[in-house]
């Protein structure tokens, strides 16, 4: 091995440059798909935890272990290769045919197999642990919080709403934000299913021209952008800034 | 107005209420003491069931409370008045808010009056300027007057009490006891558990003195606390009274 050259050109003009821009717009829609579905996930898998019924709490349960606990490589091959089979035939021809309305900006496909395999594996692990992660932060609001809103006549769901859960989300928010770009940074596993994300197209390119270096930084500099970006909207748009109190002492201003 | 019939409370074999029978009338203010872990806060905590009955009845306004559930249970809580030692105001809310979000939740009242009542509470217990301030952002003293507030902007026809003034550093106890006293005089009915034998002298209609799930005396405080009955209330009193001198007797 020689000193180290750098070639960017390899990697930011013609073929290379194209599949990048493909790769990093694949990426920002499976986050934003896979976020969406996440969230919803979470807001079910939470409503089920919580509620005051064990017959609905212990599917959860379920559930929340089992996708908590298994490599969601192997849950994304699994959606992909076995989960989509097991959907109807008429199915899988309608995926499969061309459609035009589900193309978004950039020429990237949202109704294709390695893109419904990859949202929804996407979706379900991160939703799994986002349910948890608010869960914890209802266990951290003190016990006075609810007994007082009984006192006044609030029922279990509104005493939720309006006294339990904005705190509860004001403490997880923090590791919640964690989850999303967690999400993000996650659907580079999705290239073991050939989606054209960031990570697939990086690949792409170190084989077309061998420029793995340039490739790989650019592919991680990408990350990073979208990362940074992406958890500082989250932060800012966050509950409770500078309000809650945390063990008698105060937080913010 | 509540009526305490033979009570009884169990925490698994923990038996903490034993058999309590108890009368209060309309307007009375009545103070329970008694010793820690005697079962006072459980006993007023029963009556707007944050503690379900384990065994007996009480009798608000001559309503059972022991076969209340769902949404009639709700409404007697709703006009029971309950304020904790620990303040637990809503810290995610201003106080104002704190005020008014069961008044429009909870009882449907338009948001404007809500807000009107709120300012009109704020006022009565001195912090007319505290509208828009956090709990975090108030002392613990004011914390509690919110608290009362709050409580009373629901117009309750019971106010509960469970040692408001037991978290506070001393200084800030005088402020709550004078919103305190306001409400005795006002004929409201009040049930206060507390170790401020200063209120209770001066403002109390009846003291219960309670121990290890028990009554053991109920009496004008005149007569407890000149010539207490049952020597469980004389040796309380003595210690709250002079704690430094009471250990070896």
């Amino acid at each position: 091995m020689g000193g180290l050259t750098f070639d960017w050109g390899g990697v930011l003009s013609g073929g290379p440059l194209e599949w990048l821009e493909l790769g990093f717009l694949t990426t920002l829609y499976v986050t934003v798909a896979g976020s969406l579905l996440a969230t919803l996930i979470a807001v079910v898998l939470l409503g089920l935890r919580i509620s005051e019924n064990p017959v609905v709490q212990w599917p959860a349960v379920a559930v929340v272990a089992i996708f908590r606990n298994t490599p969601l490589l192997v849950q994304i091959l699994f959606w992909y290769f076995a989960g989509f089979g097991l959907l109807p035939a008429a199915w899988h021809a309608w995926i499969n045919d061309d459609h035009a309305w589900a193309m978004a900006p950039g020429g990237v496909g949202l109704l294709t197999p390695e893109f419904l395999a990859a949202t929804w594996g996407l979706g379900v692990f991160s939703g799994v642990f986002i349910a948890e992660e608010i869960r914890a932060g209802l266990m951290a609001v003190a016990p006075g919080q609810r007994e007082a809103a009984l006192a006044q006549g609030f029922g279990h769901w509104r005493c939720l709403g309006y006294i339990l859960l904005p705190q509860a989300l004001a403490n997880a928010w923090q590791p919640v934000v964690g989850q999303y770009l967690n999400l993000m940074k996650l659907s580079s596993l999705a290239a073991a299913i050939g989606l054209a994300e960031i990570t697939y197209q990086v690949r792409q390119i170190e084989s077309y021209n061998s420029h793995a270096l340039e490739a790989f930084a650019v592919g991680t500099l990408l990350y990073l952008a979208i990362g940074m970006v992406m958890g500082q909207v989250l932060l800012r748009c966050g509950p409770g800034r500078g309000t809650m109190v945390h063990g008698g002492r105060r937080r913010g201003p | 107005m509540i009526e305490f019939r033979d009570v009884h409370k169990f925490y698994d074999k923990l038996h903490v209420i034993r058999g309590v029978d108890l009368s209060i009338a309309k307007g009375q203010v009545v103070v329970i003491c008694g010793p820690s872990g005697s079962g006072k806060s459980t006993l007023i905590r029963l009556v707007n069931q944050l503690e379900l009955l384990s065994q007996g009845d009480i009798l608000v306004d001559g309503q059972s409370v022991a076969s209340l559930r769902g949404r009639s249970l709700r409404r007697l809580r709703s006009q029971i008045g309950f304020v904790f030692q620990q303040f637990n105001l809503y810290p995610h809310l201003t106080a104002e808010q704190n005020i008014t979000l069961a008044l429009c939740k909870v009882l449907s009242v338009a948001s404007s009056d809500a807000t009107l009542r709120a300012i009109e509470l704020l006022e009565r217990v001195g912090l007319a300027d505290k509208r828009f301030a956090y709990p975090a952002q108030l002392s613990g003293g004011q914390q509690q007057r919110v608290a009362i507030a709050r409580t009373l902007a629901m117009r309750p026809k019971i106010l509960l009490f469970d040692e408001p003034t037991s978290a506070l550093d001393p200084e800030m106890i005088g402020e709550v006891l004078a919103v305190m006293r306001d409400l005795a005089t006002s004929g409201i009915t009040m049930l206060v558990v507390t170790h401020e034998m200063g209120f209770a002298r001066e403002l109390a209609d009846l003291v219960v003195f309670i121990d290890q799930g028990v009554i053991l005396e109920t009496a004008k405080p005149s007569d407890f606390f000149l010539s207490p009955q049952h020597p469980r209330a004389r040796q309380f009193l003595r210690q709250l009274l002079s704690p430094l001198h009471s250990a070896n007797d």
